[in-house]
């Protein structure tokens, strides 16, 4: 490996830590389509910021193109407000106008240099490294790493410090306000972070990449946690994982780094949505049948608490009486049976003390469904699973 | 019963897109009383509260809290939103939420301690919540829900207690336990201001009531004024409910 190779990883990781963080919050707020816009709409902020220093990676690019960013939330929230369209087509109005605008900046005057609309969809990280930071005749490095790097630096600073009215603000508005903690300021100040990460983000993947780097790998983390912190951890780590393996995804593939990075991203969603251990589609199928199984092993027993006569607790007349298929009598006698819930006397079955007792508390959490008590039936209600 | 006013509203009003939600609100609610809210869907009693929290900005009149303004007594009121206002899915704990209530008193970027750790885990307790308090919240009951909620404002120890229907969607167990916290912090002197909807309840439940249907209809003792004149008036209706005495 290179250093050219092990600077691109570097971007690349930075880049992801850097947008996952305030993705999660996006996330949470149910915002992930403002990242979209914003990525977009931050175009004209960039290319009037090029004019002007005829520099790509000139900081006041970066104040141009977070104030495009903020001023397109300001115009989604005002275009909104009118109650004349619902948010999301005030977004599908706002963001395009912007990026179109910038486009047509960029066909007019700047085509023929540095700036290109290709580079400015999917980003250019494989040049990345061609650019270097030359200080006092010294090279420190890529620009973009030391652009990226302060981006992230700043939002850690601001997470760390933050934190604690970010989690009040997102997840209850009214008392942020009550209490003092002004609900617009925390959201103009997250809406400005996710300006900037977009604009350090743009350059290394692309206004239609950068979107798939805020919102997947905390899409991905929410699927697995119930712990904000564990949450901004996951995507961070679920972010970098993808820079890094889709990088040498690319390299095998001898593609684009950045379309290589969000399959990567895709790709993991798609694990954790199909394996995840609560949230899972397996183990939701899982948990569904196993709840059936327990519904029916309950209505068979209380059909045995109920019925003393012989001929209500014979065999067959269990398959006929409660009507389920053989293969799903089957499954509940052979659990009740293996859970010594009853006995099988000559094709008479009758409830062992044990499933009698288990019966009575199970009718008992049913009807009163209190909560305490709940509680403390829940580990032997589900007994059989897991 | 002390004349103290703990909240005075006068000439309140508050519009969405320029149509009137209220209208001309004078309201003065005496210190130490239990009272509800009440009025047909679309009085306005969530943004009457609202507007008296600050959450709301009126585009006429003012609010004052023991005198001074809100923003001056903030640390004085706890407010209890509805509980469909936030999003239960969001991955916390429910002591992490009643921490919450107590960010008001840590003011910007302070971490709470192990001080307010011990508030929340009282009020937890108070609530009969503590078996649950590492609970993810969307694994609790709506009943739960509510009072971790409660446990909440309890944690910001204040003098008046805003709630905006906390006794939407739960049981008759929850109900109860929650009017009973309710008539103790009456009882500790606090006032405490419930936006109701069910009207058999208010004289079981409430020494005081306000009527309101976007303009303000009465205000009193429940003994005084609550009757089926007043009903009448607010819901527009023959109302009427017998009163047990």
């Amino acid at each position: 490996m290179n250093s050219a190779q092990l600077e691109i990883q570097l971007i690349a990781s930075l880049v992801a830590v850097a947008c996952a963080i305030p993705g999660t919050f996006l996330v949470l707020r149910k915002m992930a389509m403002i990242s979209d816009a914003i990525s977009h709409s931050i175009l004209p902020g960039i290319v009037v910021g090029f004019f002007i220093t005829q520099d790509l990676n000139s900081p006041l690019l970066i104040v141009l193109a977070a104030l495009t960013g903020v001023i397109t939330v300001v115009l989604v929230e005002y275009i909104q407000k009118t109650g004349l369209v619902k948010e999301d087509t005030a977004i599908g109005l706002v963001f395009p106008v912007l990026f179109s605008i910038g486009v047509l900046m960029i066909a007019k005057r700047a085509n023929d240099i540095h700036l290109d609309i290709d580079a400015v969809l999917v980003g250019e990280l494989a040049l990345a490294p061609f650019d270097r930071l030359i200080i006092s005749g010294v090279d420190v490095g890529p620009k973009s790493l030391w652009i990226i790097g302060s981006i992230l630096i700043i939002t850690i600073i601001l997470l760390i410090a933050f934190f604690k009215e970010l989690k009040l603000s997102t997840f209850d508005k009214g008392l942020a306000a009550s209490l003092g903690f002004s609900p617009v300021i925390i959201h103009y100040g997250l809406m400005t972070v996710s300006s900037v990460t977009t604009v350090g983000a743009f350059d290394a993947v692309g206004a239609i990449l950068v979107v798939a780097l805020m919102i997947a790998p905390s899409a991905t983390a929410y699927l697995l946690t119930t712990d904000l912190k564990k949450m901004l951890l996951l995507s961070i780590i679920f972010g970098v994982f993808s820079a890094i393996s889709g990088y040498w995804f690319a390299h095998w593939l001898d593609a684009s780094i950045a379309g290589s990075i969000t399959t990567m991203l895709g790709f993991l969603f798609l694990m954790v949505y199909l394996f995840a251990p609560s949230k899972g589609v397996i183990a939701v199928l899982y948990r569904e049948k196993q709840q059936r199984t327990e519904v029916s092993l309950l209505t068979f027993l209380l059909h045995l608490k109920n019925h003393d006569e012989v001929q209500e607790r014979h065999v067959n007349h269990l398959n006929e009486h409660i009507n389920w298929q053989k293969v799903r009598s089957k499954t509940v006698l052979d659990l009740a049976l293996k859970n010594n819930m009853i006995i099988i006397d000559n094709h008479i079955v009758s409830l062992t003390s044990k499933g009698d007792e288990f019966t009575t508390q199970a009718i008992d959490y049913i009807i009163t469904n209190e909560d305490a008590q709940i509680e403390d039936m829940k580990d032997d209600f589900f007994l059989f699973r897991g | 019963m002390s004349h103290k006013i703990a909240v005075q509203v006068d000439d309140l009003t508050v519009a969405y897109n320029y149509k009137p939600v209220l209208w001309d609100i004078d309201l003065e609610i005496p210190e130490g009383v239990l009272m509800a809210i009440v009025g047909p869907n679309g009085a306005g009693k969530s943004t009457l509260i609202k507007s008296i929290l600050g959450i709301l900005k009126p585009i006429a009149g003012s609010v004052s809290i023991y005198g001074k303004s809100y923003e001056k007594q903030r640390s004085l009121v706890a407010y209890v939103p509805q509980k469909g206002s936030v999003d239960w899915d969001f991955p916390t704990t429910a002591l992490d939420v009643v921490l919450m209530g107590t960010y008001g008193s840590l003011g910007w970027i302070k971490r709470p301690k192990q001080k307010q750790k011990k508030a929340a885990l009282e009020a937890l307790e108070k609530v009969g919540m503590l078996p649950f308090k590492n609970r993810q919240i969307s694994q609790l009951s709506g009943g739960q829900q509510q009072r971790i909620f409660l446990a909440r404002a309890l944690v910001q120890d204040a003098s008046i207690y805003f709630m905006d229907e906390p006794f939407q969607g739960v049981d008759a167990t929850t109900e109860i336990a929650i009017i009973n916290i309710l008539k103790e912090l009456r009882k500790a002197g606090k006032t405490v201001i419930v936006v109701h909807h069910d009207l058999q309840t208010v004289p079981e439940y409430f020494d005081w009531v306000t009527f309101l249907n976007v303009k303000k209809i009465a205000t009193g003792p429940v003994k005084d004024i609550f009757n089926d004149d007043n009903l009448t008036k607010t819901y527009g209706i023959n109302y009427k409910v017998s009163i047990q005495e």
